[in-house]
């Protein structure tokens, strides 16, 4: 930012093109608590009729509480296995004498870029294979694997900034090299360790195609697939229900993206899919 | 206690850093190992202190051989350049860390704690974090931590590069007081001669992996083996003078020095390495040039005076400008403190 | 622990089974299914073995057994120890069946009228023509649309029902009726083969290409660059509602866009004021699927090029600008020379990486068109999914849809080294600084 130029073109240039995406945030929460007439887009009561899917369950669909307990058992139990898989890996490939180290890096290094969802349909017959077909369990250690390979590379990455002279002194100092990277390396990295849990955290309670075809069931059933299923029925459109349920499944998401916005943007700008 | 380096080398997968290295380090001395950087000098504080693999030769503590040692059994203390503190830790548990390796009792550690706290003077800082602290004091805690298991050896890997000139200054008298006051066998890694001159009882010269003279500072400032050894010493540097001798005298282009000492070689190319403060007005042996550069630096004035056949010779007086730029002087030269160098640089 | 090999190795170890596990081993079953025919039909086990009309018709056509075809088709009578046993339970006459045992044991027949006239030769003949038709029925014997477990089940039941095979026959009849999966090459043929497949080419590469350029590294740029010459506030709010699509689940991300553009959501109602009938203008036509499926995947992907192109412009040393501003450069120039040349590598990465990332995803296309209208939103990994894993016909084509995930697998392998080319791989493996 410097002084010399005129702000406000920008301001404006970028305005208008954010306008559509604006409008389409600010409509998904009004369109909860309002009505307005057919063919007109300003509402003209408020209601809360569209949020009685909290204390009714929907005609052939499972509670949105049940959804919404195996989602966040989804998300959690993902988040912990990346958490904990990552945080080892990464430290072995950053800073041990690994046989095949080399190998391992370039490994992760391609399984990062590697697109993951063309694996599913394998994925779907080793589940069927191991009986993990349309159980939370199944979905939630093909998705734990699925983000390993990004875990691992940013643990990597973050364990690489550590000086090694902290190694070092622990280790002169007389602590092993599994106390140095428990007592004095992985309290450095913390700050890593929230954001990708924050990360896979949002990763799994997002995801849609895993749980969609790995375990469709009403029982285990997760937020995602709840509401694309409510809005694929043709029998029963409702919109404000669909952005009611859509609000309901996005709130969580919002408020950790509002609280963790510095250390997410850094972790989606340090190369995630999309 | 006394460290042996026998036959020492170290080499990166096809490169060779040191080879065939013999040092040895007096019980209770403080020696420098002195060089520009990539000398190898950090390579070998690091195999003594076991972070690095020695790829030849034998390290001895005392009479114990601890070539094949791991680091975390070989009782060496080591402070590094930027310090490593604990970011997490407070600095009495900093600290107090190796003794918690070690499973010592809690108390115990309060204990020794404290006391080392004491040596080093920062027992009012014991329960902040490093980052609270500034560059000077961040130093005396990395050296009581160092220090607080009693190790057997102390390195410092150039532990004043990261501080300010004032701070640097307190620092070196502090450190050697430490060391004096405990009596340990330490090891200074520097590029600066001042520092390995001001704090050390030896200083080892070394490049490109071997060591070129292992000398008194004083000793080494005066009888310097080559002219690596006596330009890195001294501040302002040493100047060379190209020449031939016959006899007892020296002759280049415009200058002819007669010189008292029996290093005498009939008609061979020489370097003159004369120090700026051999090269006054009132010493007999004269020589004229033009002064090219006047520095005032206070005390003192340095002035660079360009001979007639375009080499340099420097001179550092008192106080009083005695010459401004572009002016013609006649001054001496000490003869009994030339020192003179073949055509490769070895003192003759 | 101080070996730091065996403390690497055990750090290492789950790591390296969970990618085992969900990676190497889907790569190389993927490649394995992609030569089977597996589908739902098939199953995914081994299968049974079914003599039905149409695989007797396949053992007339394809193993030229059309006689043996044709006598397994037939409905049979045979007089065998099941079929007296069962009259004599029945409370037949015992001098009849020991009669039928003695005269007719072991003998087939045609039809029926030929067992009941064998049967009227007997003495102890049934008198009554509904007792005789009974007694027949219980000779009756096929094995048309039964379901043997295995092979050796079916040939004994055709043996039993007094057809008797040669070597060649028992093979052929073994192959045409087993109704498992079986090895074959005809996935790739087929793909080749089909003028989808074709099309289906073509949409991937007008997706990826359009939604790459436009957005995830054009409108990035834009996006970077403004919020670049913007005062702080203003600068992270724009960048925080762009980062929005990217944080929010993509199912809730798409039902956006259709309150946008279905025929009773918000462009339908605004553009009614101009007297623009409502219509989906997500679906309508193929033209505007295709805005709108760039327009949602753009929007997505806009962020992540944003956040690595701000960071590279923020690490522009400040001095550069104020110089060049103090040499009276205008804002074009100073983008023109000292912001884009910063950003030719984070270009060429987010190029690579997103260009990978492109191709394998049709999450959001799924979800917004389905591949439609008509097919003509479909992509390579659409269709793949779609083949394998969700489609209108119910019979989930396994075989084929790992052929095509193959192909993106295989992409996706040569890409990912390639990237691995780009980017500095040497400094990334340095050795460890601490040799124990």
């Amino acid at each position: 930012m410097t002084g010399n130029y005129k702000t406000w073109p920008m301001i404006l240039l970028l305005g208008i093109i954010t306008v559509p995406l604006v409008l389409m945030y600010v409509y998904l929460f009004v369109d909860t608590v309002t009505n307005s007439a057919p063919g007109s887009l300003v509402p003209n009561e408020i209601t809360g009729e569209h949020w009685r899917f909290l204390w009714q369950t929907l005609p052939g669909r499972p509670s949105i509480w049940t959804a919404t307990f195996n989602t966040f058992l989804f998300a959690t139990v993902t988040t912990l296995i990346v958490l904990s898989v990552s945080s080892t890996a990464g430290y072995a490939l950053s800073r041990l004498n690994v046989p095949f180290r080399a190998f391992f890096l370039a490994g992760v290094m391609v399984l990062h870029a590697f697109p993951t969802v063309t694996l599913i349909i394998a994925i779907f017959l080793i589940l069927q294979f191991l009986g993990m077909y349309n159980t939370l369990i199944g979905v939630i250690l093909v998705k734990a694997s699925l983000e390993l390979p990004f875990g691992i590379w940013i643990m990597k990455g973050f364990y690489d900034t550590v000086p090694w002279e902290i190694e070092m002194a622990g280790i002169q100092d007389g602590a092993s090299r599994f106390t140095v990277w428990h007592k004095l390396v992985l309290p450095q990295v913390m700050p890593a360790i929230s954001a990708l849990g924050i990360f896979s955290f949002l990763a799994g309670w997002s995801e849609f195609i895993l749980p969609l075809v790995l375990a469709p069931d009403n029982k285990v059933q997760v937020l995602s697939v709840y509401l694309a299923a409510l809005i694929a029925d043709d029998n029963n459109f409702d919109m404000a229900l669909f952005k009611s349920v859509g609000v309901f499944y996005v709130l969580p998401v919002i408020v950790l993206f509002l609280f963790f916005q510095k250390r997410l943007m850094s972790i989606y700008g340090g190369g995630t899919k999309g | 206690m006394r460290i042996l380096l026998k036959n020492f080398g170290k080499s990166f997968g096809a490169v060779n850093v040191i080879e065939n290295l013999n040092l040895e380090i007096h019980d209770g001395e403080m020696l420098a190992l002195l060089g520009p950087s990539g000398c190898g000098k950090s390579t070998t504080l690091f195999a003594v202190c076991g972070i690095h693999k020695v790829t030849a030769g034998q390290i001895l503590f005392g009479d114990r051989d601890v070539t094949h040692v791991p680091s975390q059994q070989r009782n060496v203390g080591v402070v590094f350049q930027n310090y490593a503190l604990y970011p997490h830790l407070s600095i009495a548990e900093n600290i107090g860390f190796p003794l918690k390796i070690r499973k010592e009792s809690a108390a115990e550690i309060k204990r020794k704690v404290h006391e080392m706290a004491d040596l080093v003077q920062i027992g009012a800082l014991l329960d902040r974090r490093p980052a609270e602290l500034s560059g000077g004091q961040q130093q005396r805690v990395a050296l009581a931590r160092a220090l607080i298991r009693r190790p057997d050896v102390l390195l410092l890997d150039e532990p004043l590069a990261n501080l300010d000139a004032k701070l640097r200054l307190e620092m070196r008298s502090e450190i050697r007081r430490i060391q004096q006051e405990t009596g340990i066998t330490a090891i200074l890694v520097t590029h600066d001669q001042v520092e390995a001159m001001s704090m050390c009882d030896r200083i080892a010269i070394m490049k490109q992996g071997q060591i070129v003279q292992i000398a008194a500072p004083m000793e080494m400032y005066d009888n310097p083996v080559s002219d690596f050894v006596a330009g890195f010493l001294g501040n302002p540097p040493i100047a060379f003078v190209d020449g031939a001798l016959t006899g007892s005298v020296f002759e280049s282009s415009g200058i002819r020095i007669e010189l008292p000492s029996a290093a005498q070689r009939n008609g061979g190319p020489v370097k003159l390495g004369i120090r700026p403060e051999n090269f006054q007005p009132e010493f007999p042996q004269k020589v004229s040039g033009e002064v090219t550069f006047v520095e005032s630096q206070g005390r003192e004035t340095l002035y660079d005076v360009r001979l007639d056949d375009g080499q340099i010779l420097r001179s550092i007086q008192g106080h009083a400008v005695r010459a401004g730029v572009g002016e013609r002087v006649s001054w001496g030269i000490s003869p009994d403190n030339i020192l003179i160098f073949d055509e490769k640089g070895a003192r003759l | 622990m101080n070996g730091s090999k065996s403390l690497g190795l055990m750090l290492l170890t789950p790591a390296i089974v969970f990618v085992l596990l969900f990676f190497v081993a889907p790569v190389i079953l993927t490649a394995v299914f992609a030569l089977t025919n597996m589908s739902t039909a098939t199953g995914i086990t081994g299968g049974a073995y079914q003599v039905t009309q149409s695989s007797l018709r396949k053992l007339a056509e394809s193993y030229g057994q059309a006689e043996l075809a044709n006598t397994l088709a037939e409905t049979r009578y045979t007089v065998n120890e099941e079929g007296l046993e069962a009259i004599a339970a029945d409370g037949a006459d015992a001098r009849l069946v020991a009669e039928m045992r003695a005269k007719l044991g072991g003998r087939s027949f045609e039809k029926r009228r030929d067992l009941e006239s064998a049967i009227k030769t007997l003495n102890s003949r049934p008198r009554n023509t509904r007792a005789l038709k009974a007694l027949s029925d219980t000779f009756h014997r096929s094995i048309v649309n039964e379901r043997f477990e295995s092979a050796d089940a079916m040939l004994r039941a055709t043996t039993n029902l007094g057809v008797a095979l040669s070597a060649d026959q028992k093979s052929a009849l073994a192959d045409a009726t087993y109704t498992g999966w079986v090895w074959t090459t005809q996935n790739f043929t087929r793909m080749i083969a089909l003028p989808d497949t074709q099309r289906t080419l073509i949409n991937t590469f007008i997706y990826v290409f359009a939604t790459l350029a436009i957005f995830n590294t054009g409108f990035a740029l834009v996006l970077s660059i403004a919020t670049h010459y913007m005062p702080a506030r203003p600068a992270g709010i724009f960048r925080a509602i762009w980062l929005l699509p990217r944080i929010s689940p993509p199912v809730l991300y798409v039902l956006l866009w259709k309150w946008l553009a279905w025929d009773t959501g918000f462009l339908s109602n605004f553009l009614a004021n101009f007297g623009v009938a409502p219509r989906n203008w997500l679906l309508d036509n193929p033209t505007n699927a295709w805005i709108f499926i760039v327009l949602i995947n753009g929007f997505v992907g806009a962020s992540m090029g944003m956040l690595i192109f701000s960071s590279a412009i923020k690490a522009i040393p400040g001095s550069l600008f104020h110089a060049s501003e103090v040499d009276g450069a205008s804002r074009w120039q100073q983008i023109r020379y000292i912001i884009l040349p910063q950003l030719r590598w984070p270009i060429l990465f987010i190029t690579c990486y997103q260009s990978l990332s492109l191709l394998t995803s049709f999450e959001y296309i799924l979800l917004a068109t389905e591949g439609g209208p008509g097919g003509a939103t479909e992509v390579w990994a659409l269709k793949t999914y779609l083949t394998a894993l969700n489609n209108y016909a119910g019979n989930l084509e396994y075989g084929y849809g790992a052929a095509l995930a193959l192909v993106l697998v295989v992409v996706g392998v040569v890409l990912s080294l390639a990237y691995l080319k780009v980017f500095d791989f040497k400094t990334m493996v340095r050795p460890p600084r601490i040799e124990q």
